[in-house]
């Protein structure tokens, strides 16, 4: 979507990343004319321009990238080509560890294999859900979460501190969402556990909240402009200022932000989830040792976590990143301390039972 | 027929200009070769064979096997399989879109979409074809139906973009209702049926076209003329000569509109709004939101086929005997 909305700004700005880049030290010698190619699924954005050219010169390791935009897309594309994919590392969300576990079709990770695992701040790299069955399955590379974001020309931050602006007739057709995401964010709405880990032991319960869920968005979808699927959509609503606001998730509204479109995002009162997205091996992939030094090397400094939150807005994994981003990158990529309190991440556990729940309600909410 | 494969390879075997031969002309003068050849194309039946392997392994690998493996799919408990659990056989999947009312109204809807969008492309292309056909100059006619093509030269997703284009709030249509001060604020015209429905007409005319311009183009100018000498006014002429004699072609573009209609999936995730949700958009939920319901999208996907089957084949067979009745 950026790249709609390209401006001479964001041009300088690639321009001398890509200098910087060239001009910095080389943090790949180690894996110095390794030869072959490394295959990734990945969002757009997710391997910056100026890494790739500098990995592929300094290893001879050619970066095949495949664009995906959604988690479920990869997981159908990855099952298909199982046992022996073409792939070598995709992006896993954090969340959806255990789909792709369950099913066998990730590599544990041998975190002694990259020297510089440690550049990840803990917070990302040790959590609960980082570590399933006593291995790592992927490494951590950026963070998002789920935002309210809105036109600030239109909407006062003050209507966006509640996701109820986002059902008020006041804006009616001038709004988006992704109907699974709002699920998980309508249960918080109504004081529930949008992750249903609460109601692992009493399924009739879940089931009857997702329900309560189910009836409230398909009451409030003749108020709602497009559900949509894809982070380019939302950026591309809100520039032909089809939608006034709108859940998103923060990389993209970030970067509409970043290239100075009149946006704002906020947590709302009510609470959101977040979400890692993750490097991870898939099992059988063809060239192992590639993905290693791929792995090793985009962890191998902030600079490279930071040039990768600019491009995609999300906000890096890297300890030290931050210090790398301008004072607008800054702000598009945090929040007011009174709001992260409200976040809580999205969790696994219970995913089994939750979408066996909720996946038949969005095709309800659809049809409806 | 007489048929004499020998003479043929001694043809090939005639040394090239400069007395050196060719790789062919070795290869025409080796005898196993040339067994093989005699074998192969001794009897018509034989050639035929020869001739029709190739496209029919193309057509059951590439066309029948995807639906056979779909097919395959439908009828599992499970796809793919998960770690340490078992493949078993059930109609489950089919009996889930029969047994819940939910999916009956997208797929409802589709087909409800595909008849109105089809009847629509129509109405809109049968005068561009009438035009084409009848009042354009021969030599002029490739340069007109060149002209319609282009937008064909691109893909489905660039040509759905240029409708958001055209029809967003601050797209080229409403920019001009207000700069002709017929309107204060845009009119949402995207993400309904009419966006859709506009993406659909636009993406389908082409199929549209063709068949009914060649039908038109085939109908002799002299029925018509003999008809107007017998006092038929305009509009009995369309309707008594030119309607009943372009009706293959009619038939043949509203078929395959139709069926394209039902398939579509990319435009109507693009333009449409809350309200369109078409059934590809269902059975593709299936296979990458819910991620692991593969057997139940690839269940839908096989009872889609099918209708849209049915409603064609009955369609045919209504067009056919409107020929009929039309010939007595």
């Amino acid at each position: 979507m950026s790249k709609l909305i390209l401006n001479r700004r964001k041009l300088l700005t690639t321009a001398a990343m890509t200098g910087a880049a060239l001009a910095s030290p080389a943090y790949l010698r180690r894996a110095h004319a390794q030869g072959g190619e490394v295959n990734i699924w990945t969002y757009n954005d997710f391997v910056p321009a100026a890494f790739k050219e500098q990995f592929e010169a300094e290893t001879g390791i050619k970066i095949n990238i495949r664009l995906v935009d959604d988690q479920g897309k990869q997981f159908s594309l990855l099952a298909a080509e199982a046992p022996n994919p073409t792939v070598d590392i995709m992006t896993v969300a954090g969340h959806r560890f255990l789909q792709f576990i369950d099913s066998d079709l990730l590599a544990p990770l041998d975190t002694d294999r990259m020297s510089n695992w440690g550049n990840i701040n803990p917070t990302f790299s040790e959590s609960d859900w980082a570590t399933i069955n006593g291995h790592k399955w992927g490494a951590p590379i950026l963070s998002g979460m789920e935002v309210l974001a809105y036109n600030t020309d239109y909407v006062t931050p003050e209507e966006a501190e509640s996701w109820d602006t986002l059902f008020s007739e006041k804006y009616k057709g001038q709004t988006a969402y992704v109907i699974q995401d709002m699920m998980s964010i309508v249960m918080l709405m109504k004081g529930y556990d949008g992750n249903m880990v609460q109601y692992l032991g009493d399924p009739e319960k879940a089931e009857a909240i997702v329900k309560e869920a189910r009836d409230f968005l398909i009451e409030k979808k003749p108020l709602v402009r497009k559900y949509y699927d894809g982070g380019a959509e939302v950026q591309q609503m809100f520039v032909n200022q089809d939608i006034m606001l709108g859940h998103s998730w923060n990389g993209p509204a970030a970067a509409l932000i970043n290239d100075g479109f009149p946006l704002g995002m906020s947590i709302p009162k009510e609470g959101s989830y977040g979400f890692v997205y993750t490097y991870n091996i898939a099992k059988n992939c063809p060239n192992p040792d590639n993905a290693y030094t791929f792995l090793n090397a985009i962890l191998a400094s902030p600079e490279i976590g930071a040039a990768m939150t600019k491009a995609s807005g999300f906000i890096s994994t890297y300890k030290g990143a931050s210090e790398y981003l301008t004072d607008l990158e800054k702000k598009s990529t945090s929040f007011p301390d009174e709001q992260l309190a409200n976040l809580q991440f999205f969790r696994a556990e219970a995913n089994e039972m939750k979408y066996g729940f909720v996946d038949p309600a969005v095709e309800a909410i659809k049809a409806a | 027929m007489t048929y004499d494969a020998s003479a043929r390879e001694d043809r090939g075997a005639v040394p090239a200009a400069g007395g050196e031969r060719t790789f062919w002309g070795r290869l025409a003068s080796w005898a196993p070769y040339r067994a093989l050849v005699q074998l192969a194309t001794a009897t018509p039946r034989r050639q035929f064979l020869i001739l029709a392997a190739l496209p029919v392994l193309w057509v059951l690998t590439q066309h029948l096997g995807p639906m056979l493996q779909m097919l395959r799919v439908s009828l599992t408990d499970a796809y793919p399989v998960a770690v340490g659990t078992e493949q078993h056989f059930t109609f489950d999947n089919y009996l889930r879109f029969f047994g819940d009312r939910l999916f009956w109204m997208p797929f409802f809807r589709t087909l409800g979409f595909a008849f109105v969008f089809t009847l629509c492309t129509l109405i809109l292309t049968y005068p561009v074809a009438y035009f084409l056909a009848r009042h354009v100059s021969p030599k002029n006619r490739m340069l007109l139906l060149l002209m319609l093509l282009i937008p064909f030269w691109v893909g489905e997703i660039v040509r759905t973009y240029a409708i958001m284009i055209l029809l967003g709030n601050t797209g080229a249509v409403n920019l001009v209702l207000k700069w002709l001060g017929l309107i204060d604020r845009p009119i949402p015209f995207m993400y309904t049926s009419f966006s859709m429905g506009v993406g659909i007409v636009y993406l389908t005319a082409l199929y549209m076209l063709l068949p009914l311009y060649s039908a038109l183009e085939k109908l002799p100018k002299s029925l018509n003329e003999a008809a107007a000498d017998l006092g038929a006014g305009a509009w009995t002429r369309f309707r008594r000569v030119t309607l009943p004699l372009t009706i293959e072609g009619i038939s043949s573009g509203c078929t395959l509109v139709f069926l394209i209609s039902t398939g579509f999936y990319a435009t109507p995730v693009l333009l449409g709004g809350p309200s369109t949700t078409v059934f590809a958009e269902t059975i593709a939920g299936f296979f990458h939101v819910a991620g692991d319901e593969w057997p139940t999208g690839a269940a839908f996907a096989v009872i889609m086929f099918l209708a849209a089957l049915i409603l064609t084949t009955l369609f045919q067979k209504l067009m056919t005997s409107l020929r009929k009745g039309d010939a007595k």
